[in-house]
């Protein structure tokens, strides 16, 4: 799994979006589909402890990523089917695209660890590179996953995609809030605002950027600064990193079945490639439909007697307006 | 003659932070959240990491200003 990465990959997107679709992909859409497959299979990887008696998976990386297990969730199947169910139900572009994005930046940046995916669900075999050990175990826990990440390529991953934001870091400046993410997202920041001044709004922005920061920050210090491990028998200050393929060495990787690992980059990046190559065919089709359905939503003017010399009748003009919004 | 300056109450004022000012506050949320994180490992996740940036960004400057008045404004006291 990936830790920061995920925070980080969410401005990655904002930033590298195509030109058609600046400030039109809801930010808030790109987080949720980053958000979803770790929200919806995690809590119960790691699971919790009440009274010595513990609830969790028994085998928590088949739970995360296998099948049967929850590992449907961290796929792109699943991606599209929730693309589709939003599409259907709303049919909000910005929403719907900003939400595969999300989901599908996720669901291939994990296929880095050592039990990877099932990039091509319902076909079930995992796909991994193995760059680093899947560590999350029941007698381990949270924190002996963050102390295998964060000594492992793992850091590496999340240090590349900080460098990506940092190499796009008008992304994060209150101009391109202001200009791309508010119109996108209108609504959402209108009622935010109804509580918040704007620099409160423009650090619930930047609040998961700034998360990813300080969450990397501190558990790489923890784990090498402050945690007292027992490796191997002898006591430690600090675990200690290993910057080798698919480690750290002091933890067994965990696997399921898989493909070779050599294709595994090769598919992810093909597969990350096809959706921002149907995302930008469908960008222009979806607008169109977007804009019968919000016309044929809006209601039918209301014809109103006025005492003004215009011949009598006035119409709605702001719902017409509404439902004539550019869609393009 | 001294006069006694106005209390300020700490409000959600919509004061912009730019710059200098903008950057220490952001730092003294990292620093802290960082710090009370490593000790308290419960308090990094989802929640709390974004709510404590926007916590310390919307309250810090007006309660910082507060606490300036509030310090001069006992200063000035005491010196008459």
């Amino acid at each position: 799994m990936s830790w920061a990465a995920h925070q980080f990959e969410v401005y990655a997107i904002q930033a590298h979006l195509p030109k058609k679709m600046i400030g039109r992909v809801s930010f808030w859409a790109i987080f949720l589909g980053d958000f979803t497959p770790d929200f919806l299979a995690k809590f119960w990887v790691y699971g919790f402890t009440i009274n010595g008696v513990h609830y969790g998976a028994d085998v928590p990386h088949q739970w995360h990523r296998g099948f049967p297990g929850m590992g449907f969730t961290h796929t792109l199947f699943l991606g599209i089917a929730l693309t589709a169910g939003f599409w259907v139900w709303r049919h909000n572009r910005g929403f719907a695209i900003g939400f595969l994005l999300g989901y599908a930046a996720h669901a291939l940046t994990d296929i880095n660890d050592s039990v990877g995916v099932m990039l091509l669900f319902p076909w079930v075999v995992n796909w991994t590179s193995q760059t680093w050990a899947y560590a999350a175990t029941i007698e381990g826990g949270k924190y002996l996953d963050a102390a295998a990440y964060y000594s492992s390529l793992g850091l590496a991953m999340d240090v590349f995609w900080l460098i990506v934001v940092l190499f796009s870091w008008r992304v994060l400046t209150r101009e391109h809030w202001r200009t791309n993410v508010v119109p996108a997202d209108a609504g959402v920041w209108a009622f935010l605002s109804r509580y918040l001044p704007e620099r409160g709004l423009l650090a619930v922005y930047r609040s998961i950027f700034f998360y990813g920061v300080c969450r990397m920050i501190a558990w790489t210090s923890w784990a090498h600064l402050v945690a007292r491990p027992i490796i191997d028998g002898v006591a430690r200050i600090g675990y200690p990193f290993d910057l080798s393929w698919t480690g750290p060495h002091w933890i067994p990787a965990l696997s399921l079945r898989h493909v070779d690992p050599w294709l595994a980059y090769p598919v992810a990046i093909g597969l990350f490639a096809l959706v921002f190559v149907a995302v930008s065919k469908l960008w222009e089709p979806m607008g169109r439909s977007e804009q019968r359905h919000r016309a044929a939503r809006t209601p039918a003017p209301t014809p109103v007697a006025v005492s003004e010399p215009n011949g009598g009748w006035s119409s709605g003009s702001s719902q017409e307006k509404a439902g004539e919004a550019r869609v393009d | 003659m001294l006069t006694r300056h106005p209390r300020r109450e700490p409000t959600l004022d919509s004061t912009l932070l730019t710059g200098a000012a903008e950057w220490c506050w952001y730092i003294v949320a990292a620093v802290s959240y960082i710090t009370a994180g490593i000790w308290n490992k419960w308090l990094l996740n989802w929640l709390v990491g974004p709510v404590w940036l926007v916590a310390v960004v919307c309250l810090g400057p007006p309660l910082a200003t507060w606490v300036r008045f509030e310090l001069v404004g006992r200063l000035i006291g005491a010196r008459r």
